[in-house]
């Protein structure tokens, strides 16, 4: 059977460079166009329908989503914060999700299986909430790797350890996506190809689960990037309430 | 594993995904979340502008089916007394009936009465010279001859007086 791994290999379709550096457009970047192209679609197909006040089907699935996300940001930033980082956490969670299920195409790339990829936007979101934390406290922001009520004797313990566990979220975030969807998709991957080189007596079974698990794999695209929105939220409002 | 060592697409990798993404967020911000949350908060601010009139709708109707209670009761009060004073009133007008009555009857007895006596009076009278009439006249056929004034006097006298006592006797 073929390297199960092999299939997250990417190669360039077009050949594209910018200041020396290859920016080529391969079949992940394909597919994540794609994704955000049917995201964008559906929600311009329901504004450009009309949204009303009694909604229709499309309206009902986007205003659900999109209060889902509304009321997270709410309960972890705040209402007064929410309105100006709303826009932004609700992209990374429809970004998330449609790199996620657009990969679930046979044929097709999940950007999200990418440590890379997942790592910059992990990286990018422990510097805005840095970013956050200085612009809104100043130097207090330090206070963060103080955890309320430790006592003063342990501080100087306390302050590594709560730097290890500040770099350890951009570094979980950033795992925990692709770590899912490359298990997820090796799996598939592997199952799939036992049912196609056993005989049918036997190949169902393989094939079976591969039906399971792909309905498991969606569950997953939408829990991981559920997770991702989550906890960008919970930074984010840690380093605007501080403690 | 291929993420980690085909380094020379990162480049291509992380470009497009932060571009994409940036338009995505461009995209989104400026054309498909405001009327979909303009439309969230109307229906909300609607939801609750409309639970707060119909809560007020609410006390209204129940301050109206207060006011209306009062009334029936009030209402059913005055019916109460105008009924009491019906009653009172019948009771008036049958009473001052009974006693008129009474009075007419009693009246229409004593002139029967009256009428009786006098009725009785004058038979009495009559009988009176009737017997007197008849005494004389029996009594100057037995003795063949004329009374003197006295005797007839004192004989008309006692029969009126037996022919009395006969009729009391018979009446008693």
């Amino acid at each position: 059977m073929e390297n199960p791994l092999h299939h997250f290999e990417i190669h360039p379709i077009i050949h594209l460079s910018l200041m020396g550096f290859d920016i080529s457009i391969s079949k992940a970047i394909i597919a994540m166009w794609v994704g955000l192209s049917i995201v964008f679609g559906l929600f311009m197909l329901v504004v450009k329908s009309g949204v009303r006040i009694v909604p229709g089907k499309l309206q009902i699935v986007a205003e659900m989503s999109l209060g889902f996300i509304k009321e997270m940001v709410e309960e972890f930033i705040g209402k007064k914060d929410a309105p100006k980082y709303f826009p932004f956490i609700a992209t990374i969670f429809f970004f998330i999700l449609s790199c996620n299920l657009i990969g679930m195409i046979p044929g097709s790339y999940t950007i999200t299986s990418q440590l890379v990829v997942t790592g910059v936007f992990a990286s990018g979101i422990f510097i805005l909430t840095l970013f956050i934390g200085f612009a809104r406290h100043g130097l207090r922001f330090f206070g963060i790797l103080v955890p309320p009520g430790v006592p003063k004797i342990m501080i100087p313990i306390m302050i590594p350890i709560e730097i290890i566990s500040m770099i350890a979220r951009p570094v979980s975030l950033a795992v925990r996506l692709f770590a899912n969807m490359t298990a997820g998709h090796t799996i598939l991957y592997v199952l799939f190809g036992l049912a196609l080189s056993t005989p049918l007596m036997i190949g169902w079974l393989p094939f079976g689960f591969t039906v399971a698990i792909n309905g498991l794999e969606i569950a997953i695209a939408f829990i991981q990037a559920y997770i991702f929105t989550i906890l960008t939220c919970v930074y984010i409002g840690d380093s605007i309430h501080l403690h | 594993m291929p993420q980690f060592e085909q380094i020379e697409v990162f480049h291509s990798l992380i470009f497009w995904s932060l571009i994409s993404f940036a338009i995505l967020f461009f995209l989104l911000k400026r054309f498909a979340f405001p009327p979909i949350l303009e439309i969230l908060e109307e229906r909300e601010n609607k939801i609750r502008s409309e639970i707060s009139d119909a809560e007020k709708l609410r006390q209204e109707a129940e301050g109206i089916k207060a006011d209306l209670g009062r009334e029936l009761k009030s209402a059913h009060e005055k019916a109460q007394i105008i009924i009491q004073m019906a009653g009172d009133e019948s009771k008036k007008i049958q009473d001052k009936s009974i006693n008129e009555t009474q009075v007419k009857v009693r009246q229409m007895l004593s002139d029967a009465e009256q009428e009786i006596e006098i009725t009785r009076n004058k038979l009495l009278n009559e009988i009176r010279g009737y017997t007197a009439a008849l005494t004389m006249a029996s009594t100057e056929k037995i003795l063949k001859k004329a009374l003197s004034d006295d005797d007839k006097k004192r004989l008309i006298d006692e029969s009126i007086a037996e022919v009395l006592q006969e009729m009391e006797k018979q009446k008693s």
